[in-house]
C-alpha cells in the first residue's frame, strides 16, 4: 500500500504531464514539410513558452538524461550510423561541427622534395600528398608548435622513392609506396656536421618510434593514386606528418564527412484507398509506402518505411497532396560518421563529446 | 571576459575568445531552458575575429552564476550522451559479434 | 676546382631522352640521335614545401 507521501509525489508529475493541444504539440515536436517549403522550423526554444497553460517546455539536464536514447543501426571499421533521440539540434550540431573541424588528426604537412621529374607539378603533388589519410592514432602524438624541433613525439616521417625505368610502361605511384621511417628523416641538413657527431637530419629523433608505438604506422588506404611516371621519370621525397585540426585545413579532418538528418515521419490525414493507393506507392521513388489488403478487393496505402524517405516531396504534390503530410521529428537525429581512418567512428564520436565537455570546463574556469 | 554593470549583476555580456557557434549555440539552448533566464542570445561580432559574445539577462540571479550553471548542465548532458553512446556500442557489439562488417541497416 | 676548367654539365635530349655531357664550346646536339634541343636536368637540391 502507498504512503500518503507517495500519492503526493504521484500527483506532481500528473500536473506536468498535461498535454498540449495536438496542433501545438505537432508544432513543438515536428517540422512539417509542405510542397514548397517547410513550416514550424523554429520550434519553441523558451522553457516557459507554455507556462500559462501549466505545461513545462524545459529540457533540464535531469529530464534530458531520462529521455535520451542512442540506437546504433550500423557500425563498421570506418563508418557508422546511429539514431540520437531526445537531443536538441544545437547540441547535435555541436557534435557534428567538432567531428569535422576540431578533432586532432595526423596529416602530412611538410614535404622535402629531392627530385620530381614527373609531369605532375610539385605543388599539385604535395597537395595530393597532404590529403592522404594516415593510419596513425593522434592520441599518441603531441602538437608541434612553431619553435618546436621535429622529434619522435610530434612528427611522423615517410619517404617516397619511386622511379620508372627507361623502356618500361607507365608506372602508377600509389599511396602504399610511402614508406614509414620510424628513425626519422634520412635527409642530411645542408650545414656540414662535425665529424664526431651523427650527421644532422631534418628531424631530431632521440629514439625510434618503433619503441613508442604498438604497431607500425602506414597509410590507411594503399591504393590511392598519387602520380603516374613515364619512362625515365622519378619522384624522390620525404614527408613529415604532424598533428592538426580540421579548422586549419581539411586534410586534418578525421571524417570523410559527418552528418545528421531529422527522422522522417509520414502521416496520412485521410485514408488512401484503391487506385489512389496504387498511384501513391508508384509515385514514391524510395518505396516508403506499401499496399495493405483489406480483403474483399479493398486496398489501402500504409507507411511502411518512413526512414527511407529522402524528402523529395513527390507525395505532397499532385492528387495525394491533401491526404499526405510529411514531417520530421525535431529531436530525433539519424547521425552518420564516416571516418578516414585515424580512429574508428565510435571513438571519434566519444572524443567529440569529450571536447565539448572540455570547452564547457574551460569557460567555467575562466568565469571563476 | 564579462561586460556588465557594477550595480546590476543580472544582465551581462560574456565575451569568449576561441569559441564559435559550436559552444555558443549549445549554451544558448541550455540557457533558454533555465527558468531564471529572461533573455539570452549570442553573436559573433565579426567572422574574422575568433570570439563570440553571449548575452544573458536574468530575472534576479547573477548572470554569471546562471551561465556557469548552464555550462555545468551542458557538461552533465555531454557525459550522459557519452555514457549512453558507449553502452549502445558495447551492446551492439554483443548482439553482432561477427557483424562488424555486415550492414545492419535493414530497418529501412 | 679550376675556374678555367668548368665542370661538364649533363643534359637530356628532347627527342630520345639520352643523357649528354657537354662542355663549353661543344656543339649542342644529341650524340645518340642528332637532335638539337637539349634540356637541363632538375636540381636535386632539397626544396621544402607545405602540403596545403
Amino acid at each position: 500500500s502507498k504512503s500518503s507521501k507517495d500519492t503526493d509525489d504521484d500527483h506532481e508529475p500528473k500536473q506536468q504531464e498535461k498535454k498540449l493541444p495536438e496542433h501545438l504539440e505537432v508544432q513543438r515536436t515536428r517540422v512539417v514539410c509542405k510542397a514548397d517549403a517547410p513550416v514550424n522550423t523554429e520550434g519553441f526554444q523558451y522553457a516557459s513558452a507554455f507556462s500559462a497553460m501549466g505545461i513545462d517546455n524545459s529540457v533540464s539536464a535531469e529530464k534530458f538524461c531520462k529521455n535520451f536514447k542512442v540506437e546504433i543501426s550500423r557500425l563498421t571499421e570506418d563508418d557508422m550510423e546511429f539514431d540520437m533521440i531526445g537531443i536538441d539540434a544545437s547540441i547535435a550540431n555541436a557534435f557534428r561541427r567538432i567531428l569535422i573541424a576540431e578533432l586532432p588528426t595526423m596529416a602530412i604537412e611538410k614535404v622535402l622534395m629531392v627530385d620530381n621529374t614527373s609531369v605532375i607539378a610539385d605543388e599539385v603533388l604535395l597537395h595530393r600528398l597532404g590529403l592522404i589519410p594516415l593510419d596513425a592514432d593522434p592520441r599518441h602524438f603531441e602538437y608541434m608548435s612553431e619553435n618546436d624541433v621535429p622529434n619522435e613525439r610530434n612528427t611522423i616521417v615517410y619517404k617516397l622513392h619511386v622511379s620508372c625505368k627507361k623502356g618500361s610502361p607507365w608506372l602508377t605511384v600509389k599511396s602504399g609506396d610511402l614508406e614509414w621511417l620510424p628513425e626519422g628523416s634520412r635527409l642530411p641538413l645542408a650545414s656540414p656536421a662535425q665529424s664526431r657527431d651523427k650527421q644532422k637530419t631534418y628531424t631530431s629523433f632521440s629514439r625510434s618510434q618503433n619503441d613508442i608505438l604498438e604497431k607500425p604506422l602506414g597509410v590507411k588506404f594503399k591504393d590511392i593514386t598519387i602520380a603516374r611516371l613515364g619512362p625515365g621519370q622519378a619522384i624522390e621525397l620525404e614527408v613529415h606528418a604532424v598533428k592538426g585540426m580540421g579548422k586549419v585545413h581539411a586534410k586534418w579532418s578525421p571524417v570523410a564527412t559527418a552528418w545528421y538528418r531529422m527522422f522522417p515521419e509520414v502521416v496520412f490525414r485521410k485514408e488512401i484507398k484503391g487506385d489512389n493507393a496504387e498511384k501513391l506507392v508508384k509515385k514514391c521513388p524510395v518505396n516508403v509506402f506499401d499496399i495493405e489488403d483489406l480483403g474483399n478487393g479493398e486496398k489501402r496505402a500504409v507507411v511502411a518505411r518512413p526512414r527511407a524517405c529522402t524528402l523529395c516531396r513527390e507525395c505532397v504534390m499532385g492528387p495525394s497532396r491533401e491526404q499526405v503530410e510529411l514531417r520530421r521529428v525535431r529531436d530525433h537525429f539519424i547521425f552518420t560518421i564516416e571516418s578516414t581512418g585515424g580512429l574508428p567512428p565510435e571513438a571519434l564520436f566519444t572524443e567529440a563529446v569529450r571536447i565539448l565537455e572540455e570547452k564547457c570546463e574551460r569557460v567555467i574556469s575562466e568565469l571563476s | 571576459m564579462e561586460h556588465g554593470s557594477v550595480t546590476d549583476s543580472t544582465a551581462s555580456t560574456f565575451s569568449i575568445v576561441e569559441e564559435d557557434h559550436t559552444l555558443a549555440n549549445s549554451v544558448r539552448f541550455v540557457l533558454n531552458q533555465d527558468p531564471r533566464v529572461a533573455f539570452c542570445g549570442y553573436s559573433i561580432p565579426h567572422p574574422a575575429d575568433n570570439k563570440v559574445n553571449i548575452r544573458v539577462q536574468t530575472t534576479g540571479d547573477p548572470a554569471k552564476d546562471v551561465l556557469k550553471d548552464s555550462l555545468q548542465d551542458l557538461m552533465v548532458m555531454c557525459q550522459h550522451v557519452r555514457g549512453t553512446f558507449d553502452t549502445a556500442v558495447t551492446q551492439f557489439r554483443q548482439n553482432n559479434p561477427t557483424g562488424m562488417n555486415i550492414d545492419q541497416n535493414k530497418k529501412k | 676546382m679550376d675556374p678555367q676548367q668548368p665542370e661538364p654539365v649533363s643534359y637530356l635530349c628532347g627527342d630520345c631522352g639520352a643523357e649528354n655531357t657537354l662542355k663549353p664550346g661543344d656543339v649542342i646536339q644529341c650524340r645518340e640521335c642528332g637532335y638539337r634541343i637539349l634540356y637541363k636536368k632538375r636540381t636535386r637540391r632539397i626544396v621544402q614545401y607545405e602540403a596545403r
